[in-house]
């Protein structure tokens, strides 16, 4: 309530009318600017609202914090610029916790309370698939801007058809199909992981191993170490990875885990033994900034998008808008949580309706220019679509941390062919 | 024979690190008889305050050990102090509920001074990098660690077995109303005492920085579980026990990892269940 308050100071201070006191009650903020182009627009009443949740506690919270900074920058400028169709964006943060009741919860609370249009965010996998029937029942549009799991496309938006969720952040082919794809030029045979034990890790281990298998019958898995959740000290895994003698080393650790696991991997010299070593999601700013110079040179690194690229006017204005903004370069989640809010404004003026079935079929199929370059909104199981690039570890003076040298990017579409809408052209070895 | 070695190393640093942790929260409870869930913040604290007086002081990373952990006692005075002494009479479960509320009141402290995001220290000079043992190469650190617990294990013993203070602390924790009885300000000692198995706490978070390598909010959640197992498992109070117990979880559980991966998540669990089962008052703990 103490935001409608405001709009109707503000309503009283541009129209300076006091006449309208008793019309400003009723119509709230809405009409505060009631011509230009969004007059055409008349369906839409109300504020935006978009609801969004991501993790602010516990060890991972610097993700919600990354989040929050590339959301509120998107609200803010579009704000700035008269709003999604004419009507100001409000956005709720709350914490995710990363479990999936509590995901519900959130979920439950923005559209039975608080009355949101729109949902986004959800870091991990288990909240998504928890998620996603009831975002069947609550019919809203959810954008995933982080959880990377397939199966919530595959199976709950292809096969079961929940059409309200869309996801615009990449999915775990880049960590699996896109690594083997990259993988199999190395010279190195004997692959190994250590991984994060749950599905998340398991998923990724299996894909790489099936599509590396498929594309270098020669490969072969040595060794296998499963960290679970929270784990601080990676000793006995590196030492179940060094008794194995691997030539390659493949691993899906993120955010601090991956820090404390390359301190910790390094001092016991398995960057000496180890020459080809993939860190799926080790381009995340967070674990860049985090290791600094500690990251071990020519290690390939991805993402879900990484701030050198593409290397065009739209993402290096963005770049700047950020540092200026927030002083950091944006994380991943920076990047999907912006790109998500103005995914929703495309999709609003698009529709000329805020109503979810409209904005879904204003989202199938829609192309967006982001700071990440061209997202399609693929129809059949609303996965966006996008290219990230791999690289590998460097020192650049221009930067405190390692950035990516040498980059190699995979066009998307080559690995997000799962399941396969385009007919038998699907090249790598899946099954 | 390479991999044993360098697995038994690798439990014996982890046990101690999480001995350091356990023997603050096992004194406490021995002592006062608090289950203090803000344990695990005050070795967060520690480790924070650690990192600010190496980074923004400029001071070496043995300054912030020392300097960072006296900080936090500061927070370890308020709570007892303020809060937790008027609940000493009333049932455990709101003593519980009162740490816990601390827990969630550090974490989000933390998140508004420091940020949400993970800081990561610099690499330590003085007993950074590693050396070989039977051709593998193991941190020195962590050897250091493992030196370090059995000294604080000692010198505790030498505090409260040896001198007056150890003699009061014992007396007062067997009997309050006899110690104050015979002129023990027991509230005080019991303010000291408190303070004192914070600073414990706080030493294993300073310790932690370069250990972990890692500082995240909420950091002290993961760490406070496990010291409590060990507390448990030792005997809930029993210093003795807590060293024991930690040695056994940390070792054990290096070997879990290593040779049965798909267990080692219940190894730990499988001994604490074991352990109540046959003897519930813990390995060390005096039977009640």
């Amino acid at each position: 309530m103490g935001k409608k308050g405001m709009n109707r100071r503000q309503f009283l201070k541009l129209t300076g009318a006091g006449s309208l006191v008793a019309a400003a009650g009723t119509v709230g903020g809405g009409l505060v600017f009631p011509k230009g182009l969004w007059a055409a627009t008349p369906k839409i009443k109300g504020p935006v609202k978009v609801g969004y949740q991501a993790v602010l506690s516990g060890t991972l919270a610097g993700y919600g914090e990354f989040h929050k900074m590339g959301a509120v920058m998107a609200v803010e400028e579009i704000n700035a610029k008269g709003g999604i169709a004419g009507q100001k964006v409000e956005m709720e943060f709350r914490d995710s916790t990363l479990k999936p009741d509590d995901a519900i919860k959130n979920a439950r609370y923005f559209v039975d309370s608080w009355g949101a249009d729109f949902l986004a965010g959800i870091d991990s996998s288990g909240q998504a698939l928890a998620l996603a029937p009831v975002m069947a029942q609550l019919d809203r549009v959810l954008m995933v801007t982080h959880g990377a799991t397939e199966k919530l496309t595959e199976e709950f938006v292809f096969k079961k058809g929940i059409k309200q969720i869309f996801r615009n952040c990449m999915p775990v082919y880049n960590d699996g199909h896109a690594a083997a794809i990259i993988a199999k030029d190395f010279p190195a045979v004997k692959w190994s992981t250590v991984s994060p034990k749950y599905e998340y890790g398991f998923t990724c281990w299996k894909m790489f191993q099936d599509t590396l298998k498929g594309l270098k019958p020669s490969a072969q898995f040595v060794a296998e170490s499963w960290a679970p959740f929270g784990t601080t000290d990676f000793r006995s895994h590196i030492n179940t990875i060094m008794d194995a003698k691997p030539d390659g080393f493949y691993s899906t650790e993120w955010a601090g885990e991956l820090i404390s696991f390359v301190r910790q991997a390094k001092d016991a010299g398995l960057f000496d033994k180890v020459k080809y070593v993939m860190f799926p999601v080790g381009a995340a700013m967070d674990v860049l900034e985090g290791l600094g110079k500690d990251m071990p040179d020519n290690i390939w690194i991805s993402g879900r998008y990484f701030f050198m690229y593409p290397n065009s006017r739209e993402n290096n204005d963005w770049v700047a808008r950020f540092r200026t903004r927030w002083n950091h370069y944006p994380a991943y989640v920076s990047e999907t949580g912006y790109s998500a809010i103005y995914a929703f404004k495309a999709a609003v003026e698009k529709a000329g309706s805020k109503d979810t079935k409209a904005v879904i079929a204003a989202l199938e199929g829609m192309e967006q220019n982001s700071p990440a370059g061209k997202r399609v909104f693929r129809k059949e199981d609303h996965q966006a679509i996008y290219d990230v690039p791999w690289g590998q570890t460097k020192s650049d003076p221009k930067y405190p941390f390692k950035v990516m040298g040498a980059m190699k990017v995979l066009p998307a579409k080559e690995y997000f062919n799962r399941p396969p809408f385009e007919g038998p052209g699907t090249t790598p070895p899946f099954k | 024979m390479q991999s044993y070695v360098h697995v038994i190393l690798a439990g014996l640093s982890s046990g101690m690190f999480i001995w350091l942790v356990a023997s603050g929260l096992t004194l406490i409870f021995g002592v006062l008889g608090v289950l203090n869930f803000a344990h695990g913040s005050f070795y967060m604290l520690g480790a924070y305050c650690c990192f600010t007086v190496l980074k923004y002081l400029g001071a070496g990373y043995w300054a912030g050990l020392l300097l960072g952990p006296l900080a936090v006692c500061a927070a370890g005075f308020v709570v007892e102090r303020f809060f937790l002494r008027h609940v000493y009479r009333i049932a455990l479960p709101y003593q519980l509920l009162l740490t816990f509320a601390f827990v969630l009141i550090f974490d989000n402290l933390v998140k508004i001074v420091w940020g949400g995001g993970a800081l990561s220290p610099p690499s330590l000079s003085f007993l950074g990098g590693s050396v070989p043992i039977l051709g593998r190469n193991f941190p020195v650190y962590s050897l250091f660690i493992i030196a370090v617990g059995p000294a604080v294990a000692i010198l505790l013993w030498l505090l409260l077995e040896k001198t007056w203070y150890g003699r009061i602390i014992r007396a007062s924790s067997s009997d309050r109303e006899m110690a104050a009885s015979l002129g023990v300000r027991v509230p005080a000692l019991f303010t000291g005492v408190f303070v004192f198995g914070t600073w414990l706490g706080a030493l294993g978070g300073g310790l932690a920085v370069p250990y972990v390598g890692l500082l995240t909010p909420g950091m002290g959640e993961t760490i406070i579980i496990e010291a409590f197992i060990v507390a448990v498992i030792g005997g809930l109070g029993s210093l003795k026990g807590a060293f024991v117990g930690a040695l056994v979880i940390g070792v054990l559980s290096a070997f879990g990892t290593r040779f049965f991966p798909a267990f080692d998540m219940f190894l730990t669990f499988i001994l604490m269940g074991g352990v109540l089962l046959w003897r519930p008052q813990g390995l060390f703990g005096a039977a009640r």
